[in-house]
């Protein structure tokens, strides 16, 4: 599989080419690329939060998931459509930046780190959904969530400064 | 003094010279200006989605109110001083900015709505003139969210309206 022929071709397609020579195009796709990772990164610090053991506004933390989560993978989804959509305009320029391959990597260190919460610690959540302080296992994931998508909101706006 | 030669003033002022100079204080300040706006967008989120009656209904308006109103305050303060060393590091292309200003606007409108939306819940014994406004505690508890997204839009924009 030849990547760079695979970037030129994402690059020169339709939909990348509109996206660069459509003024408002790519400003208004990143702009909702903007909404939808501050509601990533606020819902989940709610979240990540209340397993580090501050409380939020509700006592137990397994309600406290399920009430979350769904907006968290609503403005996720979103913000992966847009950042395809972005990525595809500047394919060949992202696929160099540095800052931008850093930022998928933790990218995926943040999506491990939910993996391993949800099917370790999280399993036994109705033990432990109301207890203050949480168990160490859901403080750690907190706490690593947290820092590794506020790493990710960093490298995200490096990408335009290297 | 009119704005150009403030801007003049101010451009060649050591202080704003510094954050143009150092290479990572720009892109460190609005890093920290996006995980700011992410904290009052997930607290705006949650408080005014109870408020609508959408979100958390089973828990009291007053507690969500009370549990993430300091977070928002902490954090416009955080976008306040974030805000002046960018506008400080580059008066030319901020302060001669329709759209930063309209920023600026908005930025106030919901901080005095959320003010008085927030207040009811927060003032054990609120005055009669601020239960009677009651009623409108739905309609500006979406109004206040349609505002603060309304910023975030001006605030990406003004890199690319000048």
């Amino acid at each position: 599989m030849d990547i760079q022929k695979n970037l030129q071709a994402v690059y020169d397609s339709s939909l990348a080419t509109s996206m660069r020579q459509v003024g408002v195009l790519f400003p208004t796709i990143e702009t909702l690329h903007v909404i939808a990772i501050t509601l990533v990164l606020g819902t989940i610090a709610v979240v990540d939060l209340r397993l580090m053991g501050y409380a939020s506004h509700r006592r137990s933390a397994q309600r406290l998931i399920a009430e979350l989560l769904p907006f968290t993978w609503g403005a996720f989804v979103l913000a992966v459509v847009t950042g395809l959509l972005l990525f595809a305009a500047k394919s060949i320029d992202y696929a160099q930046n540095n800052m931008f391959l850093a930022k998928m990597c933790v990218l995926v260190l943040a999506g491990a780190n939910m993996a391993v919460f949800h099917f370790g610690i999280h399993r036994r959540i109705g033990a432990w959904h109301e207890t203050f302080p949480p168990p160490v296992g859901a403080r750690v994931a907190g706490f690593t969530s947290l820092v590794l998508w506020v790493v990710v909101v960093f490298l995200g706006r490096w990408i335009g400064f290297v | 003094m009119s704005l150009d030669s403030f801007i003049t003033w101010l451009y060649a002022t050591p202080l704003s010279t510094l954050i143009r100079d150092v290479s990572w204080v720009i892109p460190a300040v609005q890093s920290i200006h996006i995980v700011a706006i992410a904290v009052v967008v997930g607290s705006a989120m949650i408080t005014d989605l109870r408020l609508a009656g959408i979100l958390a209904t089973d828990e009291a308006p007053a507690a969500v109110v009370r549990r993430y109103t300091p977070w928002m305050w902490g954090a416009l303060l955080v976008l306040l001083l974030t805000g002046m060393v960018m506008s400080i590091g580059e008066p030319d292309r901020v302060l001669v900015n329709s759209l930063f200003w309209f920023k600026m606007g908005a930025v106030v409108t919901v901080s005095v709505l959320t003010w008085f939306l927030h207040r009811p819940f927060l003032n054990p014994a609120p005055p009669a003139w601020l239960v009677r406004l009651n009623s409108f505690t739905k309609p500006a508890a979406w109004f206040s969210l349609l505002l603060w997204v309304g910023v975030i839009i001006c605030g990406r924009w003004i890199a690319y309206a000048v």
